[in-house]
């Protein structure tokens, strides 16, 4: 489900079948790379979106974790574990979250949740047909990882 | 010499002040309910049919799943979004067009994928079943069946439209 009140609203209403969280971690700089930092961000948007759509009923889209790529990791890994937090203190179950920053993959096993780094492709070059294409099999491999996730844990 | 239902002229001032002015804030705000609230009331624009690049040669008993674009004006917004349907020929050779948005809490099912129930639909949330008909598996979490889709065949080949109740819903 997306963060929308009429959403929120069956949310409310089937809470107990709502056991997963996706969130999208997402860079903001205007130094150097700027546009590639953007397309970090926009990537992860866009398959988050995907995702959502495909398992709507048991899925919570929040809006993203935004952090400055100038911050310390010990500060953004300090605010990113305060969110994770109140996600787990609410009864969250799965958390999931998508970044193609790849400072994050450095310290994977200090998030409480699941990591799924996907580099970023720069969509807006690509055909439709070929962007559908990546989006799919991107969509179909993370789609995965999610419902393993679901049957171990479950 | 007041009478008691005389009204002196600085109420009288009030009160036409504040007509007008209730007058001119309603004006104002009319126009913006309607304008916040309009386009929500239409979102149900005419979807007419759409060609979904699917000949019904190539249809067979087996449910495929098939992608295709739809333009939804939804609120303000208009947009083109995807949409897919489940196509197979039924038992009696009657082409079937089925929605995959599961009828528990709308994720997209698919064909086959459980191991245990290879001809079933499979919810991959809460574990909800449908058999190849659409209609759900009694126990299991969806308590409808599956959509079905307004379909025409034209020269050989299939549209779809909108999404109505099953029929044996
Ligand atoms: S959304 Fe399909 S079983 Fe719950």
């Amino acid at each position: 489900m997306k963060w929308l009140s009429k959403e929120i609203d069956v949310f409310l209403s089937a809470k107990q079948y709502i056991d997963t969280i996706l969130l999208t971690l997402v860079p903001i700089s205007f130094h150097e790379n700027m546009k590639e930092t953007v397309s970090m961000g926009e990537f992860s948007s866009v398959l988050t979106a995907e995702i959502e759509r495909q398992l709507h009923g048991r899925t919570l889209v929040i809006p993203p974790f935004a952090y400055l790529k100038s911050e310390s990791q010990d500060e953004k890994l300090k605010k990113l574990g305060q969110w994770t937090g109140e996600l787990r203190k609410n009864g969250f179950r799965h958390i999931f979250m998508f970044t193609s920053d790849s400072q994050w993959k450095a310290i994977e096993e200090l998030l409480d949740g699941t990591l799924i780094w996907i580099p970023a492709i720069p969509l807006e070059h690509m055909d439709e047909k070929f962007r559908r294409e990546i989006l799919d099999e991107q969509t179909k491999q993370v789609l995965q990882i999610v419902t393993n996730q679901w049957q171990s844990g479950s | 010499m007041a009478k008691k239902n005389e009204i002196t002229r600085r109420q009288f001032l009030n009160y036409t002040l504040m007509g007008t002015g209730g007058f001119m804030a309603a004006g104002m705000l009319m126009p913006m309910v309607r304008f916040a609230i309009d386009p929500i009331l239409k979102t149900e624009a005419a979807s007419d049919m759409v060609d979904i690049d699917l000949r019904v040669e190539d249809i067979t008993t087996e449910p495929i799943m098939k992608k295709f674009k739809v333009n939804q004006v939804d609120g303000w917004h208009e947009s083109e979004v995807e949409q897919a349907a489940f196509v197979y020929k039924n038992d009696d050779g009657e082409i079937v067009a089925l929605s995959p948005v599961c009828k528990h809490l709308g994720c997209t099912v698919d064909w086959g994928t459980n191991p245990a129930y290879p001809d079933e639909f499979y919810c991959p949330c809460h574990a909800g079943r449908y058999y190849k008909d659409g209609v759900q598996v009694p126990g299991t979490a969806p308590l409808a069946p599956l959509d079905v889709y307004e379909m025409e065949i034209r020269d050989g080949k299939v549209f779809l439209g909108k999404t109505l109740p099953h029929p044996k819903a």
